[in-house]
C-alpha cells in the first residue's frame, strides 16, 4: 500500500494523490484508485490511449467541463446530474481522469432484504429495471427500502433528460447511454450519468463501442456490418442516445423492455437478437402490428405482472408519455429524426407528475399512479379504486383580453398537494435553471371538513372569477365543479378551471 | 429472456479427499457469493453442477443464482470422466432450451471440466456422445501434477492448468471461473454477442496455465 502523487496534464502546479493497494476497483476499461481523502478518485485507462483519445479526454476535461461551469446552472449539472471528470494525468503511458466521488446515496444501504451480501455495492440501474429483484417471493428480492415508489422513477428520469439535453445542447453525444451508465437513487430520487469519458464529439472524434444490446437503436445494429468509413454506416450520434434514453424511461417506468417480444427472426441466438434489435425491430406494445407481443406464458414467473403489457400497458404512463413513447417506438423507431428529444421528454415527464394522485391503498408497492382521465380511476398496480371525490384542475392561460385557452396542462389535486410558481405563471418555466425562491410552494390543496380548498399563501391579484372575490395571502377558497380561479392578474398570469370527478 | 448455462464438471475421485475437495466446496460458495452481486449474471446464468468419481452424477440441476444450493460433495472412488461427458451430453439435450419459431431458446452453454486424474472409464464414449450435441465452449482444467491435460486437450481446444491441487490454487481457478460467468452473461446481455473461445473470457490468474 502506497500513496502516489501525479500531476495533471493540463495543468502541472495541480497535482492528486491516489492510494495504490495492488488491487484497483476494475471497470470496463479503466482501474480506479481512491484519493486518500476519498473526494476524487484516479480512474487509468488499462490500455494506452491514442492521440485522438487523448485528445478527446483533454476537451472533456477542460472545453466542455468549462461550458458546463459557465452556462446556467452549471453547478446543479455538476452535482446533481453529472460525475464529470474534471483532470486528466499521466502515468507510464496509462492515461488517467480524475473523476469526484460518487455521493453515498448510490450505494446499498441495506442491498437485499435477505442478507447483506450487495451491502455498500453501487446502486447501478439495472437493479431497478429488472422486476425480479423487487418481487418480494424472489430469493434475491432487494430490501424495500432501496426501492422508492412509482414517482421516485419519474424524478430519475427528469434527471437523466436534463443531462442528455446538456449535452446534446453542448453538440456532444454520449453515445453508450445505458442502465450500466447511471447511478440511481429511488429514495432521494437521484440519478447520476457516470463514465462520461467515452462522449463522441460529432465530426471530431468517432465512437468507440457502439452500444450497450438493450439500448443500440436499430439502425446502428442494421448497418454494424459496414466498414466504418461506409457512408451508409451508422455509429452512435445524439439520434441514437434519444433511442437509448426513451428504451431507459421505459425501462424504469415499466420494467420492461419495449422491443423483447415474443417474435423469433431466426433459430439462431446472435442473429435473432441482431434481427429483434436492429432491421425488425418492432414495439412489444404496437397497436396494429402484433407480432413481436409478448408472449406471456413464457414469462418467467417472477416478471410476470411488470413483464405482461396487458396487466400494465404502457398508455399508465399517461396521455403526454404515451405520445412520446408512440413517437420513440413506432413512428421514429425507424425514423430517427422522428424521435422526441430530451428536453420533449423533460417537458412530458414534469406535466406527468402533475397528473399523478396518491393510491388510496397504504400498502400499495408503487405509492402513486396517473390520473386515467375516468371517473371512477383504479391503481393499475394494486387495483385499489380511488376514494372520495378529486379536484381535476386544467390551466388556463390569457389569448387576448376576454378569451382563454387552455394549457395542455392539467393538475390533480390531493390532500397536501402544492402549487407552484410554475403554476401561475407562463413566465416561470419548470426546469433546472429554477431559483430556490421560485422552488417554494405559492399555495397548498387541503381537504378539510369534507370540502377542498385551495389556501394562498403569498399570491397577490388571486381571485375567485366564479364568485367575484379576491383571495388574498393566507386565506383560502373552496374548489367546486366549474368554479374558474385567477392566480395572478399579472401578464402570464394564469386561470385554473375545477373539475370535480368521482364523486 | 435467454439463459446462459453454466455446468461444472467436477471430479470428486479419492484422490481429491482431503485439501482439494474442501477447495471445491468453498470455491462453489465464493462463486455463488460472488455471482450473486452481479444484476446481469443473476438475469441471465444458470448453473448446473455435475461430479464424477466412480459414476457421474448430477447434485445440482441447472438452477438460477437465486435458487442455486449447493450440497455436500466427498471424494472416493475413481474417475469415470467417461460417465460425466455422457450424463452432461444428456442434460444438454434435457435443459437447455433450443430456440425454435416459437421460443427464444438458450445462448450456447459454457461449460468447466476440471479433474486432478486420469480417466478410468471410456472416456472417448463419452465425448463422442456429448460432442454430437454439444455446442458451447468447453474449458478443461488439469488440476496438479497427477492430471492429464492431454486427454482434456483431446475433449476442448480450451485446456488450463492448475500445477498443484492445493486449496489456493483451487481458489483462483474458481475465482476465474467466477469471472468468466460475469463476463460472459455481461457480454451476452451487452452485445447479443456468444463466447466461443478461452481468448474471450477474462485472463486466467497467474496459477492458471494455458496448455491449450
Amino acid at each position: 500500500m502506497k500513496t502516489i502523487t501525479i500531476k495533471s496534464i493540463i495543468d502541472p502546479s495541480r497535482t492528486y494523490k491516489y492510494i495504490d493497494d495492488g488491487s484497483p476497483k476494475q471497470g470496463g476499461v479503466k482501474d480506479v484508485y481512491f484519493a486518500p481523502n476519498r473526494k476524487y478518485v484516479v480512474a487509468f485507462f488499462r490500455t494506452a490511449l491514442d492521440f485522438n483519445q487523448r485528445d478527446r479526454i483533454k476537451r472533456i476535461v477542460t472545453l466542455y467541463l468549462d461550458n458546463i461551469k459557465n452556462g446556467s446552472s452549471g453547478d446543479y449539472f455538476l452535482q446533481e446530474i453529472y460525475r464529470w471528470p474534471y483532470d486528466a494525468v499521466e502515468q507510464d503511458d496509462k492515461t488517467g481522469v480524475i473523476v469526484p466521488i460518487y455521493d453515498s446515496k448510490f450505494f446499498f444501504v441495506k442491498g437485499y432484504r435477505a442478507n447483506a451480501m450487495i451491502k455498500g455495492g453501487e446502486k447501478v440501474g439495472k437493479w431497478f429495471t429488472a422486476p425480479s429483484f423487487r418481487n418480494q417471493q424472489y430469493p434475491l428480492a432487494l430490501d424495500k427500502s432501496e426501492l422508492g415508489d412509482w414517482l421516485s422513477y419519474f424524478q430519475i428520469a427528469i434527471n437523466i433528460c436534463r443531462g442528455i439535453k446538456k449535452m446534446h445542447q453542448m453538440g456532444l453525444a454520449h453515445s453508450d447511454l445505458s442502465y450500466n451508465n447511471v447511478l440511481i437513487d429511488p429514495v432521494t430520487k437521484s440519478a447520476n450519468i457516470i463514465d462520461l469519458d467515452g462522449l463522441v464529439v460529432p465530426g471530431l472524434y468517432p465512437p468507440e463501442v457502439i452500444g450497450t444490446a438493450d439500448f443500440i437503436a436499430p439502425e446502428v445494429l442494421k448497418t454494424k456490418h459496414l466498414k466504418h468509413n461506409d457512408p451508409d454506416r451508422v455509429l452512435p450520434n445524439q439520434k441514437t442516445d434519444l433511442h437509448a434514453l426513451a428504451v431507459l424511461i421505459y425501462m424504469y417506468l415499466l420494467r420492461r423492455h419495449p422491443l423483447r417480444g415474443g417474435k423469433i427472426w431466426d433459430l439462431d441466438a446472435e442473429k435473432d437478437e441482431l434481427m429483434a434489435m436492429g432491421e425488425k425491430a418492432l414495439f412489444v406494445e404496437h397497436p396494429t402490428d402484433r407480432m413481436n407481443a409478448v408472449k406471456t406464458d413464457q414469462l418467467r414467473k417472477w416478471e410476470t405482472f411488470w413483464g405482461n403489457p396487458n396487466k400494465l400497458s404502457y398508455t399508465k404512463t399517461g396521455p403526454y408519455l404515451t405520445h412520446l413513447f408512440k413517437r420513440a417506438f413506432i413512428d421514429g423507431l425507424h425514423a430517427p429524426m422522428l424521435r422526441p428529444i430530451a428536453n420533449e421528454w423533460e417537458t412530458a415527464l414534469l406535466k406527468t407528475v402533475d397528473l399523478i394522485q396518491p393510491c388510496s391503498n397504504p400498502q400499495c408497492e408503487e405509492k402513486w399512479y396517473v390520473f386515467d382521465n375516468s371517473t371512477k380511476p383504479i391503481c393499475p398496480f394494486c387495483g385499489t379504486a380511488h376514494k372520495g371525490s378529486l379536484p381535476v384542475i386544467d390551466l388556463y392561460f390569457k389569448f387576448k383580453d376576454t378569451v382563454w385557452k387552455p394549457e395542455g396542462h392539467r393538475l390533480m389535486v390531493y390532500h397536501n398537494q402544492y402549487l407552484f410558481k410554475w403554476h401561475v405563471s407562463r413566465k416561470v418555466i419548470r426546469n433546472e435553471s429554477l431559483t430556490t425562491e421560485d422552488k417554494k410552494p405559492v399555495g397548498y390543496f387541503t381537504f378539510h371538513q369534507n370540502k377542498w380548498m385551495l389556501v394562498n399563501q403569498n399570491l397577490q391579484g388571486m381571485k375567485d372569477l366564479t364568485e367575484q372575490n379576491d383571495i388574498p395571502p393566507n386565506s383560502m377558497v373552496e374548489l367546486t365543479n366549474g368554479k374558474k380561479i385567477l392566480l395572478s392578474n399579472e401578464e402570464g398570469g394564469r386561470l385554473l378551471y375545477i373539475t370535480i370527478t368521482n364523486q | 429472456m435467454r439463459r446462459l448455462p453454466v455446468y461444472l464438471l467436477l471430479d470428486t475421485s479419492g484422490s481429491m479427499t482431503g485439501e482439494p475437495i474442501e477447495a471445491v466446496k468453498n470455491g462453489v460458495q465464493m462463486m455463488m457469493h460472488s455471482l450473486r452481486q452481479n444484476p446481469q449474471a443473476i438475469e441471465t446464468a444458470f448453473v448446473s453442477i455435475i461430479t464424477f468419481d466412480s459414476e457421474a452424477k448430477q447434485i445440482v440441476p441447472l438452477t438460477d443464482l437465486a435458487s442455486f444450493q449447493m450440497v455436500d460433495i466427498k471424494a472416493s472412488g475413481v474417475t469415470s470422466l467417461g460417465a460425466a461427458l455422457a450424463l452432461l451430453a444428456d442434460k444438454l439435450e434435457t435443459e437447455v432450451t433450443m430456440t425454435t419459431l416459437e421460443q427464444k431458446g438458450d445462448w450456447k452453454p459454457l461449460i468447466f471440466v476440471m479433474t486432478d486424474g486420469i480417466p478410468t472409464d471410456n472416456w472417448q464414449q463419452g465425448y463422442s456422445k456429448l460432442k454430437a450435441v454439444n455446442k458451447g465452449l468447453i474449458v478443461g482444467c488439469a488440476a496438479g501434477q497427477g492430471a492429464d491435460d492431454a486427454i482434456l486437450r483431446q475433449i476442448t481446444n480450451s485446456v488450463v492448468r492448475l500445477d498443484s491441487a492445493d486449496s489456493e490454487s483451487i481458489s483462483k481457478f474458481f475465482q476465474w471461473v467466477t469471472a468468466s460467468i460475469s463476463t460472459t452473461s455481461t457480454k451476452v446481455e451487452e452485445s447479443g454477442k456468444e463466447v466461443t473461445g478461452l481468448d474471450q473470457l477474462p485472463p486466467p490468474p497467474s496459477e492458471l496455465v494455458i496448455v491449450a
